[in-house]
């Protein structure tokens, strides 16, 4: 359902993410650990585009979310101008894509007219497949650490707003009066609501809730959006310790009815007992992946095993 | 002194405030309106992606809060007439009056721009992520989730602009525009008695920024209450 393709991120000289693929199918719950300063948050936030990679593609549904990576496309290099140059002066078409990708060469300048066969070979892709972000986002719930509940907005509100806005509208074309849409997004809301058993906090603003609450709502607000998967970054990291089990158990409770899941997170013990795969992240790179069984009795990576001797 | 200064109130009470003082707060909430609206639309083209428009914007904001108020009504005051020559020949009263409310137009209209870019800088970067999580796009965003909580950072910091921009006002009397320093400038020039005048003058100046701080006062309790 998600595919994320050789992903690379960098903050100016900062390299964050260094080429991350992986794929992550649907019912599937992924966990991914690390050191801070491992890259797993910015691996999160690429995957919705609240990082846009530097390179490198994310794919949901087979609909194309990132620019396109021209990289990626050999159809693409081959249009190009280097390319063309180098295969005229003898080198092998093999040696030539291999030596375009390596040294990073597309990005040579080139006249308008010289560039046209690339671009036009990049467009075609784009066209192809590309889905408007904010249309994808609205299949993608993400959950973060400081919760981000609307302070402006009531409980209820945070949790209608987002369907609200992005739904009502095709609902009142098809017929219904904006009275009715109102009632039937409420009363979602509050079935979801009642489902983590603040249904009487409906009115409440943010600043009067507890951190654990805050962040039961701030799920239930991402699900208001039935979305298709749900991301998590360090959902727990910042609640008080007592808190931390009443937001796992609603996370366990996602898993449980099905969801997708890729949670970034410090919670070993949530990964091995909920996680079908757990991914350890490195200096940018995905060092290790493998079922919590695998990552959690039978490390391998040295890293990975200093890294589990110093959390659990 | 102080019996000098209320003959002098008791015998022109009538013109300095149904004109004078008229006069500095039409000034006064020509340079707030216009100052606002212009200063918004500063901040939107400051914090835009075009940057060639970002530079523009900063440079024009550097100038004038790089350079006195005072200055600013002069360059307006002999410059306006160059490119708009119908100016000159207007009342000379009306074409300071004018000119000074161009100047203090641009002038707070570059504060304005600051106050609400550092307002809407101010929320919480995590509160505009949230909700491009959700799909809502940048507009939406923009008006129900970022604006109304910049709105409650930048109330107190317009309100002293406001403030500012009823004091700056005096300098329109630099070219006898007719607003409150006018009036003061004119007296004495006739009796050549400054610190009675100056004292009535002062007064009013006082009295009006007290009420305008008290009702802005009342217009931020309000909106704390409805947070």
């Amino acid at each position: 359902m998600l595919d994320i393709k050789n992903i690379y991120k960098n903050f100016g000289d900062l390299k964050v993410l260094e080429g991350v693929s992986t794929q992550i199918s649907e019912g599937e719950v992924v966990a991914i650990i690390g050191a801070s300063g491992s890259g797993k948050s910015t691996l999160l936030r690429c995957m919705n585009l609240l990082e846009t990679p530097t390179f490198g593609e994310v794919w949901m549904d087979g609909k194309l979310l990132t620019p396109v990576d021209p990289y990626l496309h050999p159809e693409v290099i081959m249009a190009s101008n280097t390319y063309k140059k180098l295969t005229a002066s003898g080198m092998s078409s093999e040696a030539a894509i291999a030596k375009i990708k390596s040294e990073d060469l597309i990005n040579e300048k080139f006249s308008v007219s010289e560039g046209k066969e690339y671009r036009t070979a990049l467009k075609k892709i784009y066209d192809e497949n590309h889905i408007d972000i904010n249309l994808a986002r609205q299949d993608m719930g993400m959950v973060f650490q400081q919760f981000n509940l609307f302070n402006n907005k009531s409980v209820l509100e945070n949790v209608t707003l987002a369907p609200m806005k992005t739904r009502a509208k095709q609902m009142i074309k098809e017929g219904k009066s904006k009275k009715e849409v109102k009632e039937y997004f409420n009363g979602k809301a509050m079935a979801l609501l009642n489902r983590i058993g603040l249904e009487d906090k409906a009115n409440a603003y943010p600043s009067t809730l507890s951190g654990g609450q805050k962040q039961r709502i701030a799920i239930v607000r991402a699900l208001a959006m039935e979305p298709k998967v749900m991301l998590f970054d360090e959902p727990t990291s910042a609640l008080d310790p007592e808190m931390v089990g009443e937001v796992l158990d609603v996370m366990k409770g996602l898993a449980k009815d099905g969801m997708t899941m890729i949670c970034v997170t410090h919670e070993m013990g949530f990964a091995r007992e909920v996680a079908d795969r757990v991914l350890f992240m490195h200096d940018g790179v995905i060092a290790e992946s493998g079922t919590p069984d695998e990552i959690f009795n039978n490390p391998k990576h040295p890293k990975l095993q200093q890294f589990l001797s110093c959390v659990l | 002194m102080l019996l000098g200064a209320w003959n002098i109130f008791k015998a022109n009470w009538q013109v300095i405030l149904f004109e004078y003082t008229l006069k500095t707060l039409l000034l006064a909430a020509i340079a707030v309106i216009l100052g606002t609206v212009i200063g918004a639309l500063l901040s939107m083209a400051n914090m835009s992606k075009i940057k060639p428009l970002k530079w523009i914007v900063t440079a024009f904001i550097e100038f004038v809060r790089g350079t006195p108020a005072l200055l600013q009504v002069y360059v307006i005051y002999f410059g306006l007439p160059m490119i708009f020559p119908r100016i000159n020949r207007m009342d000379p009263m009306i074409s300071a009056f004018i000119c000074a409310a161009v100047a203090l137009t641009i002038n707070s209209a570059a504060y304005v721009s600051e106050i609400i870019r550092s307002g809407i800088e101010a929320v919480d970067k995590g509160q505009t992520e949230a909700a491009r999580s959700l799909g809502l796009n940048g507009t939406t965003t923009m008006i129900q989730i970022v604006l109304p909580q910049a709105i409650k950072n930048i109330l107190p910091a317009l309100g002293n602009e406001f403030i500012t921009v009823v004091k700056e006002t005096s300098l329109a009397a630099t070219f006898f525009a007719g607003e409150l320093m006018t009036f003061y400038k004119e007296y004495v020039g006739f009796t050549h008695d400054a610190l009675p005048a100056f004292i009535v003058v002062g007064v009013v100046y006082f009295a009006l920024n007290f009420i305008l701080s008290k009702g802005l006062k009342f217009v931020e309790r309000r909106m704390k209450a409805h947070a």
